[in-house]
């Protein structure tokens, strides 16, 4: 685990790398215009805090500095606006004086060595102190003081994470469709018995009132979305890089945010991706003891989500670009919370979490042992792959190549581990059968189409859910797909009943209800949201309705 | 040995022969694997391959081997240049005996019939070998044998690999041009074959050079729109690998798919067509996939299919012309392939392996 120093060490690491690969001259101004250009974008469109003061400042100064100095001063404005940004990434965990920060800077609660152990040590059983510290008991009824960890289920190739975890470094790269992603993850981590994770959280998660204070004692890195300058982004990836570097195990969510449509990630942030390849091969160049980075695939599947509405509004708006970080959505609001574990947790929900294979740096599969394998199971040394006649190569194209066929690996481990409620598989059949029905209609106007009044008649249902149930069932055996109990032995008078009743319990009005012998969509939005996360399987000749482009926005069938 | 050679090319058929000996040329001594220890005599003793490059003289820095361990095991880069039905049992065999460190390119053009997938495919699920590239172009082995001047084109998502490849192809007789586009660059080379096929029926009808030309244009269309919905970026058919590679075919009787189309169109059996060829006419294959591609695709490939009929139903190639000509024409300039060029501003952009 990291201390104080460690990080301090990081970042003053980082801010070298950075300055040295800058380099001088013309690209050093530029970079510096550039940085100015960006930070002042930024900072014209945000509403006045402490920060943003302090930052104004900061690039007001080196506004009336930079036409008149020489270039070592140049260089050693660089040196401060990078180390500027490696210090917000350490958090305040690394904030310490070191010479080159800017004087007189305020910041936040400082860092306190002890805090920083406590919060590590109690880390893990996180969501239940958090919970039972966050919820006043006058809110929340006492029962549903959760007791989560007895709804989580955790599978997959967990065996060898901690043989790995001794051999090299860990990627935990999991899929993401809700914020409480992390804290679940956090309990997974601390039952498997392995150390907690480094990871990088949006700096809005930071802010949040529910678990703010958490997230920055957790050894968690800050993410800062709305700063654009690529000279941030090359200090975020090397950030990462050099923490993995120092043998510290890393999380992070390659999709790069919550999953809008609800589908799983097709597609994912290539740049912190390629941070796993960068520190290998940086750990081979310096002939380090364990350079192997391991790339942990993981898919989090949660039977009802606590952000959905907010999350396919916004989709569906094509605003996910505008609104890249939502900051005010269900998990600011603990009602919401309260509301969604109290579901959760009287019927018996599980939240699934499966390990996948674990990759290599370069995507290929790795034993238990830590030894890479080629496609046909043959250890092979993944160093090679860096080399030209012996020797280490850089080669940034090359590696992006590598990085590339890695997020492939990745996405389909995510689609082969892909656990399917029967939340999913009811929103599904029902789609499908109003889709089937109106051919002609566009994504948009199919869903203005269905409203209350529509219904479908439950045998219809079922027998949809039949042929449904049995592709999925066969694709199971074929480890295609996963499924929960509900949906792999179920019958189907049950199944509908145990669909029913989880749709009925969290969202404002039930997704899918029953009158009489008709199911009624009551919200067509949010039945399209769960129906995703069965999209692009082709299942029952469905098409894909969520297109990688469309990320931001809604594909037309 | 100082000149234990550093390339290898797997195959010794007409074009891996060729390949082989355009290396040696240049000066680098070359393995060249051929199962066949007669055929590996007769390269290294009288330096001829008699059975597909009579008469032509090979460089004696082309040493074969039958051995494919010895092949393979000190070099840095292999041109693996089988015939599409037998390449997926040379990279199993590959597997076992290659090194990450290695580069592999394949000169083949054709897909694997069942799965349909590419020769780059078929090496990534075999071998551990992850830096490979294609080779195609406008490529008559024997022209090139007989030291004409001709262009090719050298596509990978490795630099090194284009570079590497490039530095023992060039010479002032041969230009290498490199692409990133594997998947075009493969698909391009396959699916040409399918109109040189159709081109040799129209020769030896003799329809003119004005019906030669429609031909070779539509069915440039057609391929592009497939490859397009495979994951090929469109301008790579308007390149050398593409409109080049598909204008030799299609003109030269020295090609085997127009050899194959013009004993159709007098009469021949397909069997007997292949027969009289003695070689393997990748065309024959590829319609059959592309065949079942354009109806999975739902693409309409009126060319294809008439190609397929002919080759596989026997349908009288003077009625397959009558339905094309009276089909519905459709816009000069597909626009599926506007839309395509639109949409991939990177040629580093995610495509492919679809």
């Amino acid at each position: 685990m990291l201390d104080a120093e460690h990080i301090a060490q990081i970042v003053a690491e980082v801010t070298s790398r950075i300055v040295a690969r800058v380099g001088e001259g013309h690209a050093l101004t530029e970079t510096l215009n550039e940085t100015l250009w960006w930070e002042h974008e930024r900072l014209v469109r945000l509403d006045h805090d402490e920060r943003a003061a302090d930052d104004r400042e900061f690039y007001a100064d080196i506004r009336r500095q930079l036409p008149r100095v020489s270039e070592r001063e140049q260089v050693r404005i660089l040196q401060q606006v990078v180390h500027r940004y490696a210090e917000e990434i350490a958090g305040d965990l690394g904030h310490q004086p070191t010479g080159v920060g800017v004087p007189g800077r305020r910041r936040g609660p400082g860092f306190s060595p002890t805090a920083y152990k406590l919060a590590t040590r109690v880390g893990p059983p996180l969501l239940s102190t958090l919970l039972t510290g966050l919820s006043p008991r006058r809110l929340l009824d006492r029962e549903a003081i959760p007791k989560l960890e007895e709804h989580l289920r955790i599978a997959g190739e967990v065996h060898a994470l901690a043989r790995l975890h001794e051999r090299g470094t860990l990627v935990l790269a999991p899929t993401h469709s809700s914020n409480l992603d992390s804290l679940v993850l956090g309990f997974a981590i601390d039952k498997l018995g392995l150390p907690p994770l480094t990871y990088g959280a949006a700096l809005n998660l930071f802010g949040n009132p529910l678990i703010g204070r958490f997230m920055s004692n957790l050894g968690g890195y800050t993410v800062d979305r709305r700063k654009l300058d690529p000279l941030y982004k090359q200090t975020l990836k090397e950030y990462a890089t050099v923490s993995l570097e120092f043998g510290q195990d890393n999380l992070y969510f390659p999709g790069g945010h919550r999953s809008r449509s609800g589908a799983i990630e097709r597609r994912l942030k290539k740049g912190l991706l390629g941070c796993s390849l960068a520190a290998f091969r940086n750990n081979l160049v310096h002939g380090r003891p364990k350079p192997a980075v391991y790339v942990v695939p993981c898919t989090i599947s949660y039977p009802l989500v606590l952000e959905a509405s907010t999350l396919i509004d916004d989709w569906l708006a094509e605003a996910g670009k505008a609104r890249y970080i939502i900051v005010d959505d269900e998990f600011s609001r603990w009602e919401r919370w309260r509301d969604y574990l109290r579901g959760l947790l009287s019927l018996d929900l599980d939240i699934h979490i499966r390990f996948g294979q674990p990759l290599d740096s370069l995507g290929n599969p790795v034993d238990d042992e830590g030894v890479s394998l080629d496609p046909r199971g043959r250890p092979i040394d993944p160093a090679g792959y860096l080399e030209v006649e012996g020797k280490l190569v850089e080669d940034p194209i090359r590696d992006a190549e590598y990085t590339r066929e890695l997020e492939r690996r990745i996405l389909a481990e995510y689609r082969r581990e892909n656990v399917i409620h029967s939340t999913h598989v009811l929103a599904f059949a029902c789609f499908e059968l109003l889709r089937r029905r109106r051919p002609e209609l566009d994504l948009y106007r199919l869903l203005g189409s269905i409203g209350n009044e529509q219904s479908l008649a439950l045998p219809e249902v079922e027998d949809e859910l039949a042929q449904v149930l049995t592709e999925l069932r066969e694709w199971a055996k074929a480890d295609r797909i996963r499924l929960s109990d509900t949906v792999a032995d179920a019958e189907i008078g049950e199944f509908v009943r145990a669909a029913l009743r989880n749709f009925g319990t969290y969202h404002h009005r039930p997704v899918v209800e029953r009158r009489g012998i008709r199911l009624h969509v009551g919200d067509a939005k949010l039945l399209f949201y769960y129906r995703n996360r069965l999209d692009g399987y082709g299942l029952r000749g469905a098409p894909t309705l969520v297109h990688e482009r469309g990320q931001q926005g809604a594909g037309h069938a | 040995m100082p000149d234990q050679p550093k390339v290898a090319v797997l195959g010794a058929g007409n074009w891996g022969t060729t390949v082989a000996n355009l290396i040696a040329i240049n000066g680098f001594p070359v393995w060249l694997w051929a199962r066949s220890a007669e055929l590996c005599r007769e390269i290294n003793e009288d330096h001829t391959n008699s059975r597909y490059l009579a008469g032509l003289p090979l460089s004696p820095l082309v040493r074969a081997t039958h051995d494919l361990e010895q092949a393979v095991r000190e070099v840095d880069m292999m041109f693996i240049i089988i015939p599409s039905q037998g390449f997926r049992p040379v990279c199993a065999d590959l597997g076992p005996l290659v090194k990450p460190q290695q580069m592999a390119v394949h000169g083949t053009k054709g897909l694997e019939l069942d799965s349909h997938k590419r020769m780059s495919e078929l090496i990534l699920e075999e071998t551990c070998m992850r830096q490979h590239g294609v080779l195609s172009g406008p490529n008559i082995a024997r022209e090139i044998c007989e030291g004409k001047p001709a262009g090719t084109v050298l596509a990978s998502r490795f630099p090194r690999v284009i570079q590497r490849a490039t530095e023992l192809l060039r010479s002032k007789q041969m230009r290498v041009y490199g692409n990133v586009d594997v998947v075009g660059v493969e698909l391009a080379g396959t699916l040409k074959n399918i109109i040189a096929i159709a081109a040799g029926m129209a020769t030896e009808m003799q329809l003119g050079e004005n019906a030669k030309s429609l031909l070779i244009t539509r069915g440039l269309s057609e391929i592009a729109r497939l490859g397009v919905a495979l994951g090929a970026d469109p301008m790579t058919f308007s390149g050398v690998a593409g409109i080049g590679d598909l204008m030799v075919t299609c003109a030269s009787p020295l090609s085997r798919n127009n050899r194959v189309g013009a004993a159709l169109a007098r009469g021949d059996t397909l069997d007997q067509a292949i027969a009289a060829l003695g070689m393997v006419a990748e065309g024959v294959k590829a319609a059959k996939i592309a065949h079942q591609l354009t109806n999975t695709l739902g693409l309409r490939s009126p060319l294809i299919h008439g190609v397929y009929k002919v080759v596989h139903e026997q349908l009288d190639p003077r009625l397959a012309l009558r339905e094309l000509m009276s089909g519905a024409a459709q816009d000069d300039i597909d626009p599926s392939l506007f839309q395509a060029q639109s949409q991939s501003p990177s040629s580093f952009g995610p495509r492919g392996r679809a």
